[in-house]
């Protein structure tokens, strides 16, 4: 099992989902915990799912309650005026948020509790140093800074959305994809990472989908050790669905089948 | 609502979970902030639920009193990392309760074995003693709970109740492991499902 990354053991990747129950009602031992919250960061549907058996444990607490012995009231009131309340997080440093960097995850030199030390403005600049930097490298020549930078900046301003969240998806013929979409911005962030190398003639290309037909949004940069650096892309419908498929380089007027991706936004 | 409290309290019915829960969320804002008159009212609306869960887990008056403090504390503390997208206050609440009481008991058990040993059928999940909560709430619990199959209910009781890992359950129930994890996790969607839980 490796740590980083969306890859964990195969029967670890099975294995989470069904502890979601045991998660949720304490049940489980620290470690599993861990490795739990780690599965949730990656899955919105599981934690979605959690929230909702949360609320059922509520209700089994709910059928407890107990009017708690007298003086207990004075005690709380009085130990909250002298106990300094934790400060807020600020919105990019939610940790939903700042899990949806999913290429970050790669980076080593940001472990997985530094991102989370991270905080607010913090995160945000950091991130865009470090887009900036991966987009200096990785970038093709002619693009400039400038580009790189704004495109940096419309990235962390979708991961860094109060309503920004992240879904992952396995990609037909193999790979992930991490998506992180923003409705308020009207815009996402795609990344991906173990994509299959494709033929020279052929790129992969993003299209959006929806009511009225299919737009072609790019073709992908070629695949950097079989990872796709962070896009964005905005303008985005509703009713629209991603679509990821493997074209001529020079791109193409419809989408090819198969659909490699095909994700409900 | 025309269902008569079963305790007889003549508590007038509660208004729907929506509202209040939207209510409180709306307190645990001002708490963030540092509003002593809030919390207060926050006070009164969570810590019989929070002692109840923490008592019913650590059995022990003296310190489930201590941790439901702890937990109090904490609301007060941490009141600015609850996030109502991601559910109600009394889930955050619970969640809060819950670990704290289960950490204890744990960490009490390291140093002595627990003594008692719940037999399953033993498990008192309609036994609560001088309760607050209206009657009606625990009627409905105890029916969906009635929903479930034995095994189900069993894994749920000894884990949220008993406070046990699910390898332990798994132990005094003589079930593979894999089975407690997934009945648990049925037990609870069905337990969602059947209390009409929002999402």
């Amino acid at each position: 099992m490796k740590l980083s990354g969306i890859t964990i053991g195969r029967n670890a990747a099975h294995e989470p989902h069904t502890l979601a129950g045991a998660y949720v009602m304490d049940a489980i031992a620290p470690s599993d915990r861990a490795h739990f919250e780690r599965h949730l960061d990656r899955c919105d549907e599981c934690a979605r799912e959690v929230d909702g058996l949360r609320e059922a444990t509520a209700r089994l607490a709910a059928a407890s309650a107990t009017s708690p012995p007298a003086g207990l009231k004075e005690r709380v009131m009085a130990a909250a005026a002298q106990t300094r309340q934790q400060p807020p997080k600020a919105a990019a440093a939610d940790s939903r948020t700042a899990m949806a960097s999913g290429w970050l995850r790669g980076i080593s030199v940001l472990t997985w509790p530094n991102r989370l030390a991270l905080a607010g403005g913090a995160f945000a600049v950091a991130l865009i140093a470090l887009l900036v930097t991966f987009g200096v490298n990785n970038g093709s020549m002619q693009q400039q800074l400038d580009d790189d930078v704004t495109s940096s900046q419309q990235i962390a301003a979708v991961l860094t959305a109060k309503d920004a969240h992240m879904t992952t998806r396995q990609v037909l013929g193999g790979g992930t994809v991490d998506v992180v979409v923003s409705g308020s911005k009207d815009a996402l962030v795609f990344t991906a990472k173990g994509l299959r190398p494709l033929s020279a003639a052929r790129g992969y290309e993003l299209w959006l989908v929806g009511p009225a037909g299919a737009r072609p949004v790019e073709m992908l940069p070629p695949l950097s050790d079989s990872m796709i650096t962070p896009v964005i892309v905005s303008g985005l419908r509703p009713g629209d669905h991603l679509v990821l498929t493997a074209e001529p380089v020079g791109g193409s007027a419809h989408p090819d089948q198969p659909m490699m991706l095909n994700l409900t936004l | 609502m025309t269902v008569m409290d079963s305790q007889g309290s003549g508590e007038p019915a509660r208004p729907g979970h929506q509202a209040q829960g939207a209510d409180l969320a709306a307190q645990i804002v001002l708490v963030a902030r540092g509003d002593a008159a809030a919390f207060d009212a926050v006070f009164d609306r969570i810590s019989a639920h929070v002692f109840g869960i923490v008592r019913r887990v650590i059995r022990d008056p003296a310190q489930s009193e201590e941790v439901t403090q702890e937990v109090l504390l904490e609301v007060w503390r941490n009141a600015s990392t609850f996030d109502a997208g991601r559910g109600s206050v009394m889930a955050w609440v619970s969640m809060l309760a819950h670990r704290r009481a289960v950490d204890r008991v744990r960490s009490v058990q390291k140093e002595t074995e627990r003594e008692r040993r719940i037999a399953t059928s033993e498990i008192p999940f309609d036994e609560v003693a001088e309760a607050v909560e209206s009657g009606l709430e625990r009627e409905r619990v105890r029916r969906c709970l009635g929903t479930l199959t034995e095994l189900q209910r069993e894994s749920v009781t000894l884990a949220y109740y008993g406070g046990y890992t699910y390898g332990q359950v798994a132990s005094l129930l003589s079930v593979p492991q894999g089975t407690v994890k997934t009945r648990m996790r049925d037990a609870l969607i069905r337990l969602r499902d059947c209390l009409g839980v929002a999402e």
